[in-house]
């Protein structure tokens, strides 16, 4: 089948635009301006481009097309509500710059979203503007890096991070100029304190950890190890990718921490749209709030003119940080996921706990029904659990390293096999510390219906000869793909016929 | 379920969590709300907000109002897209996958560039990642070690990304400055010579094309990069970068294929030479085969990224904006290379009528009217900006942009921008509004 560029029909232009408002011989611009070329771009008309992306839609699967169980990635339901009410000009239609009175209505919503996280994490002040999980982990961090500067505490130097945290925590923080320190974890991905103890000392700036861990484990140890790093000095940063497992639960205010940031599009449903966008506030404890990048929203009541524009007799307005770090992003973060987030929100209000109690029922059922259905079928020797633990939180973890040892089946092999079972497949190979790791995540948005038939079928697909499942996937777009290939044989953009 | 796995409760799923740490009180927020109400609230919270084309709207200065064809809306609110994670099965993600090797190649044209990622987070993340790029790149042989210039007229806002992105690499960034008449001093641009990068905005700030950018490349040499940030659209009609010797292209993608959205989601665009491939930021996608040898998308140099190369990633980038970067794509097919110049064509002429009447108004000048100008320019009033733009927006008129925010010591400077959602009569309205207020103030100085 074509891609893009093979279109280049007579039609030009897929819709009409209008007259300019002065003829085009009116442009002129010197030699050293003007374009020569016009780029190489094809030439589709209306139904030629709707066709080719509908074409594409379908070769591409998302939470729409089935079951996404993907650990870590929290693949639940986006609501369709959310996508209308992301489209009403009031947001589509705004502009970062616009005076305060024009969008009084965009502030409340960015003041009650900055209240409801700071009330479910236990943090004083929430910022909205980092733009990714990542990205608010490099603002927190900064944050905290200027925290030190201030109070002249320069020789803290180092970040430690657990060797089964997500490649991001090092990788922020290295970004802020920090040299990271990796503690290994025990044996079931829960944190190591005896080393956490060895490396804490007065060089320490921040431990970023998450919990539950990336196992799906709660840290029962989470107040001992805040009490270390507070110990030395140092700050505990929460990395929030499993916030799901806890809401209404526990808070990372409650387990000592200064600083967290939140995957809105994991835990609140912003569509992640096959890569991003996504939203990554953070909040932390009132000795960083000066630090934060602004504006913020504050509330207050209205003075003067103001009472015509304010929202049920409240005035907001933006305000800067004493101590501001400056910006993380030049506007004021993902606006438009961020309304998504607040109507996600919205349906739960006081209850987010039921959700999170849901996600993790969900993980533990399946957990439970997996084994069940592999032990009916006779397969249960192939796979065990990641760790051992009486429960799990919002996702669980398995290892099929007894299968790749009896039969010579990898989880890269059960993935695929999955995937012609018509599933995304889990997570896989992540975190390193389980050998042939498969990280499960069902979410609070799937019916017991449908985590029973995904155990039925992955009990089907261990039962699979090796041959057939290395072979797998059979029923996708494509068979398995040579990402070896790929990267050797570098084709990065549509080759021209003259290239 | 619980009675499935052999529990009498809920709590027993949460036995683990000590009860040091639990929640010992309900959440102080509001009850729960149907669909309808949640709705019908953000209906009644949204509505407040003066929607641009609510009124006449002459504010850019960096993002633009533009047109997005319904198919792109139509298109991009398919499930398989919009609910999907990053491609980490290829099998399953050949639609995405493809779209943004596709959306690489729309991009790779547009610039002049061979090399582009599927997006970063804005211009703005985009502008401060290729600093730290071509300090990667080229520190080693620089003899202004850790060192980048950057146009002194970059937007505060701009400039304090790329300071929180700089500092941790500990990167020196120094200014480039311009002529009264807004064009680069190539001078200045010859004090850059040995160090790591230069950082140019094409239209600049304050809107002026500037023929001189072409220049830099043969001043500041092979050792020290390029860097120039775009408004896509203008690459209609203007030079792409790449062929007077950029390096990395950056930029808004926002004018293709996206809302503003108050600021996001909205998309930064990447592009490099191939000198920049195995150091630069952010995903990529390859084309491969399968193993019946059927062609085939995957991602591919992912050894520079954080979940294989940890702290010694590239980035720390992750998420991205695949899906706003689709909606560009979307935009571009649809346009084509004819329709692209048609549409900034419609964005300088609206720019060039304005400038035309608004260069007959009396008591108001164009302290840079010499220069071409895309989009924007800037006003010179007889009073104070702040006031001008709330005397007309008492008059329904989003006047433009107070560039005593970038720039404090120009407090009566305004500017302006036309977009091709910007016709003639709103022009005169301007122009009749700013005049009958101009005069105003000299009768009052």
């Amino acid at each position: 089948m074509s891609n893009l560029f093979e279109f280049n029909g007579a039609e030009g232009q897929g819709y009409s635009q209008p007259a300019p408002v002065l003829p085009e011989s009116s442009i002129v611009l010197p030699d050293c301006l003007a374009r020569k070329a016009l780029p190489r771009w094809p030439r589709l008309s209306e139904p030629e481009m709707v066709r080719h992306y509908t074409w594409l839609s379908k070769r591409n699967f998302g939470i729409d097309t089935g079951f996404y169980p993907l650990g870590s990635c929290t693949m639940k339901h986006n609501p369709r509500v959310n996508e209308v009410i992301a489209q009403i000009p009031g947001i589509a239609d705004i502009h970062p710059h616009q005076p305060e009175h024009h969008i009084q209505g965009l502030l409340a919503i960015f003041y009650e979203m900055q209240y409801m996280l700071e009330i479910c994490s236990g943090m004083d002040q929430v910022t909205l503007q980092p733009v990714a999980g990542a990205q608010g982990e490099f603002t927190a961090v900064r944050c905290v890096q200027e925290y030190f500067r201030l109070r002249g505490e320069t020789q803290r130097t180092k970040v430690i991070v657990p060797d089964s945290a997500h490649g991001t925590n090092p990788a922020s923080a290295a970004m802020c100029g920090f040299e990271i320190v990796e503690i290994p974890s025990k044996a079931d991905g829960r944190i190591n304190l005896e080393a956490l103890r060895a490396v804490a000392d007065e060089t320490t700036a921040v431990m970023m950890i998450t919990n539950p861990n990336t196992l799906g484990l709660f840290e029962p140890d989470i107040l001992e190890a805040s009490a270390i790093v507070h110990g030395v000095g140092g700050q505990m940063y929460y990395d929030g990718a499993n916030f799901n497992a806890i809401l209404g639960i526990t808070s990372p205010g409650l387990m000592g921490f200064d600083a967290v940031h939140f995957n809105l599009h994991k835990t609140f449903s912003q569509p992640h749209g096959g890569g991003g966008p996504g939203s990554g506030p953070i909040g932390v404890k009132s000795h960083l709030a000066e630090f934060l990048p602004g504006p913020l929203v504050a509330q207050r009541a209205p003075v003067g003119d103001e009472s015509s524009t304010a929202i049920d007799n409240m005035w907001y307005n933006w305000y800067q940080p004493k101590n501001t770090i400056g910006k993380v992003q030049q506007w004021h973060g993902n606006a438009g996921a961020i309304i998504r987030c607040w109507a996600y929100y919205r349906r739960y209000g006081r209850g987010l706990k039921t959700m999170s109690e849901h996600a993790v029922l969900n993980a533990n059922y399946l957990r439970h029904a997996i084994h069940k259905a592999t032990k009916a079928a006779g397969v249960d020797s192939m796979v065990c659990d990641g760790a051992e633990a009486v429960v799990a939180k919002h996702e669980f973890t398995l290892s099929l390293a007894p299968a790749l040892e009896m039969h010579g089946i990898s989880a890269m092999d059960v993935a695929k096999g999955l995937l012609d079972k018509g599933y995304m497949a889990p997570t896989v190979y992540f975190p390193l510390v389980v050998p042939e790791c498969m990280m499960v995540e069902p979410t609070e948005t799937e019916s017991k219906e449908t985590l029973d038939e995904f155990a039925t079928h992955f009990a089907e697909v261990l039962q699979v000869d090796a041959e057939t499942l290395h072979a797998a996937p059979i029923t996708t777009p494509v068979r398995r793909v040579d990402e070896v290939y790929a990267a050797r044989n570098l084709c990065l953009r549509h080759p021209y016929d003259d290239e | 379920m619980l009675s499935a796995m052999g529990m009498s409760s809920m709590e027993e799923l949460f036995a683990d969590i000590p009860a040091e740490v639990r929640m010992t009180e309900a959440l102080p927020l509001p009850p729960p709300q149907s669909e309808e109400e949640i709705l019908a609230d953000a209906r009644r919270l949204l509505g407040t907000n003066v929607a641009l084309g609510e009124r006449v709207s002459f504010l850019g200065a960096g993002l633009y109002r533009n047109y997005v064809p319904a198919a792109v809306f139509q298109l991009v609110t398919r499930g398989e897209f919009l609910t999907a994670y990053t491609p980490y099965q290829p099998e399953v993600s050949q639609g995405m996958l493809q779209a943004m090797w596709e959306f690489q190649t729309l991009i790779s044209e547009l610039v002049g560039l061979p090399v582009a990622n599927l997006s970063l987070y804005d211009g703005s993340t985009a502008a401060a990642e290729a600093l730290t790029c071509c300090v990667r790149v080229h520190n080693r042989k620089a003899t202004q070690k850790d060192t980048v210039y950057v146009s002194e007229l970059t937007p505060p806002d701009r400039l304090s990304v790329m300071n929180n992105y700089c500092q941790g690499a500990e990167i020196n960034i120094k200014f480039l400055r311009h002529h009264p008449d807004g064009t680069l001093d190539l001078d200045s641009v010859a004090e850059a010579a040995g160090s790591c990068g230069v950082y140019v905005e094409q239209p600049n700030p304050l809107g002026i094309l500037d023929g001189g950018l072409s220049q830099i490349k043969s001043i500041i040499g092979e050792t020290t990069a390029l860097i120039v940030a775009v408004q896509p659209v203008s690459l209609g009609l203007v030079e792409a970068p790449g062929h007077f010797g950029a390096d990395i292209v950056v930029g808004e993608g926002q004018p293709l294929g996206s809302p503003i959205t108050g600021g996001g989601p909205i998309y930064g665009i990447f592009a490099c030479s191939k000198a920049y491939l195995r150091l630069m930021p952010g995903r990529i996608t390859g084309r491969s085969l399968d193993v019946d040898g059927k062609v085939a998308y995957c991602l591919t140099l992912s050894t520079r990224e954080q979940h294989i190369r940890r702290h010694r990633a590239t980035s720390n980038i992750c998420t991205n904006e695949t899906l706003i970067a689709l909606m560009g794509a979307m935009h571009m097919s649809l346009l084509g290379p004819e329709g692209l110049r048609s549409l900034a064509v419609r964005n300088m002429t609206a720019c060039l009528l304005a400038k035309q009447k608004l260069s007959q108004v009396e008591h108001i000048s164009l302290p840079h009217s010499t220069s071409h100008h895309f989009n924007e320019f800037v006003i010179e009033l007889p009073g104070s900006s702040e006031d001008c733009l709330a005397h007309l927006d008492a008059l329904g008129i989003i006047g433009g942009f107070d560039l005593s925010a970038w720039y404090p010591e120009r407090k009566n400077w305004l500017l302006a921008t036309f977009t091709d959602q910007t016709n003639e009569k709103q022009i005169e309205m301007l122009v009749s509004h700013l005049a009958a207020w101009a005069s105003s103030q000299e009768v009052n100085a």
